[in-house]
């Protein structure tokens, strides 16, 4: 197969992010005793972007968020927010520009939405007035003095969300934002998020362990399994890696290849087929008259195009959670 | 964006906050009451010996309160102060609001300060309230106001042990058991040599507990210095630990 393995998708191909970039970190690394759950990360979140943060459970997303955040210290390496490195010098400087829901949805259950909102309202100096144009963003305005103990999931979710929003960041960082949530749930917090590169002039970090979701709200995506980066680009990008192919199987194998080269048609050896590039269906009967004249039998001809699931799987060798 | 900024009066007030509907209000009303009844009950036993009045009744109601309820009521305090961080990964919230470590420690400490003072306000009304309904005349020396006031502050050197050891220890038994061992303690170390040296002492010896006359007598300001200098010592740990700890929300 061509897709298979990192070198083929290119890893990391920075040279494809050329926007200024919200976050950057270097060779960041997490230890825990001899648990190595975060290895030499180097992400790049460009500014303006819904970078999605894709990878199965355990893969070291939310650590490397808290990383992000300075809710945990790194073991190695560095990240830097807006050009600025993460220290405990400037930690709080970067968190007056950044919102936040990290795990799941943060409140104190003996207390109204609003109360929460209040809460972190004041902890961010924020004006009293956007505890209200957050209330009307999530669309809780009707909730807002129900004890957040009392509230669904999905609630909770928008509170959190809410609470992020608070202080009108520059970059927000959701941690699986749509957990637990309905369909119609997901829907709505999908919206939402693809809403506010738009509305606020945020660049929003979502993670997720489902592809489905990333594809449907990212701009950009990193991929990590088992700690490690093992893709980063442009979502447009990965795109391209799910283009056509065309599957050629045949009773020569070596000769067809030589001969559909001297076609002009360059193909490669796929466990026991030829993988040839999307062409116009001409071309594929042109190709497939000159090998039948020269006494190749064919066997089988078909299209293949490989989804996102596939190509996650390739990457992480896993079962993509749907 | 222009941002107020935040302080640690904002920190109060957000903390404040989260201290409505709060059950420490139960605690705040109903473990005060035990030690009065249990102390009247006893002043009233032995009345015969007991002949000063107000002061023999003092010395009955902190016999119980300052011994077995005082400390492991602050305890509850700051128990619950941490609690509802350790709930719904709100340490996450908390620890990312872009506030210093030292000013949400120093806010919840200063909460659990003033529900102290009203916890010693409610003391003093019910002492009043025991008196009267012991028939005792008129109203109780102003003294045993300041006792109080100054056993708030004994108190904050062990309210400020048990925030760090609630901050680190993520449990609500493990602080009230600290304040029930540190109120026995305290009493042993109150009656020896060393009472100005433990802070569970200092608490006791600041409300003049079980005693008719000033046990500080003229040793007042060594008290409020080790009571400052427990209360800073453990302010220190608590904040370097807030300030450099990896948050497990």
């Amino acid at each position: 197969m061509e897709y298979t393995g990192r070198g083929v998708l290119g890893c990391v191909s920075e040279g494809r992010i050329r926007m200024t970039t919200a976050i950057e970190t270097e060779q960041l690394c997490k230890s825990y005793g001899k648990h190595m759950c975060v290895k030499n990360v180097d992400l790049k979140v460009p500014e303006g972007s819904i970078y999605g943060f894709l990878g199965p459970n355990g893969a070291g997303k939310s650590t490397t968020m808290k990383m992000i955040l300075g809710l945990v210290w790194a073991t190695r390496g560095q990240v830097s927010v807006f050009g600025e490195e993460m220290n405990r010098k400037n930690r709080l400087e970067i968190l007056k520009e950044t919102g936040s829901l990290i795990e799941s949805p943060s409140y104190y259950g003996h207390l109204t939405g609003r109360e929460n909102l209040e809460i972190v309202r004041m902890l961010k100096g924020a004006d009293k007035k956007e505890v209200d144009e957050a209330l009307k963003t999530v669309r809780m305005e009707k909730q807002q003095n129900k004890k957040a103990g009392d509230y669904s999931l999905g609630m909770k979710q928008r509170l959190g969300l809410a609470a992020a929003l608070l202080g009108k960041p520059k970059l927000l960082l959701l941690d699986e934002p749509t957990n637990g949530l309905d369909p119609a749930g997901i829907q709505e917090m999908r919206e939402l998020v693809r809403s506010l590169p738009e509305r606020y002039g945020m660049t929003v970090m979502v993670s997720s362990h489902l592809l489905s979701e990333i594809d449907q709200m990212a701009t950009h995506t990193g991929i990590i399994h088992k700690g490690e980066l093992i893709f980063q680009d442009s979502m447009e990008h990965l795109h391209e890696h799910s283009r056509k192919r065309i599957l050629l199987r045949t009773d020569q194998n070596a000769a067809a290849l030589r001969i559909l080269e001297e076609q002009g048609c360059r193909g490669k050896m796929a466990e026991d087929r030829i993988s040839l590039p999307d062409m116009e269906d001409e071309k594929v009967a042109f190709c497939i008259a000159a090998l039948v004249r020269q006494k190749v039998g064919i066997i089988r001809v078909e299209e293949y195009q490989r989804n996102l699931e596939d190509i996650f799987l390739s990457l992480t060798g896993k079962q993509v959670s749907l | 964006m222009k941002r107020k900024k935040v302080g640690l009066l904002t920190c109060m007030k957000a903390e404040n906050m989260k201290l409505k509907r709060s059950f420490i209000w139960i605690a705040f009303f109903i473990i005060p009451i035990i030690p009065a009844l249990m102390g009247t009950g006893n002043y009233l036993q032995n009345i015969d010996i007991l002949q000063s009045e107000w002061f023999s009744l003092w010395t009955q109601n902190t016999l119980f309160y300052s011994n077995f309820f005082y400390a492991p009521l602050i305890a509850v305090y700051c128990a619950y102060t941490w609690r509802v961080e350790n709930f719904n990964h709100n340490r996450n919230s908390l620890m990312t609001a872009p506030v210093p470590a030292g000013c949400i420690f120093l806010a919840k400490l200063l909460n659990i300060f003033w529900v102290t003072l009203l916890t010693q306000a409610w003391v003093w009304v019910l002492y009043v309230l025991c008196g009267k309904a012991a028939g005792l005349p008129g109203l109780p020396d102003t003294v045993i106001f300041y006792w109080l006031v100054r056993g708030a502050w004994g108190g904050m050197g062990v309210a400020t042990l048990l925030l760090v050891i609630s901050m680190a220890v993520r449990s609500f038994a493990v602080p009230v058991a600290f304040g029930l061992v540190g109120g026995i303690t305290g009493l042993l170390a109150t009656n020896s040599a060393y009472g100005m040296y433990y802070p569970f002492s200092l608490m006791m010896m600041g409300m003049n507990s079980n005693k008719y006359e000033d046990m500080l007598g003229g040793e007042g300001l060594q008290f409020m210095v080790f009571s400052t200098l427990y209360i800073v010592l453990f302010c220190l740990c608590g904040v370097k630990w807030l300030a450099v700890r990896d948050v497990k929300a």
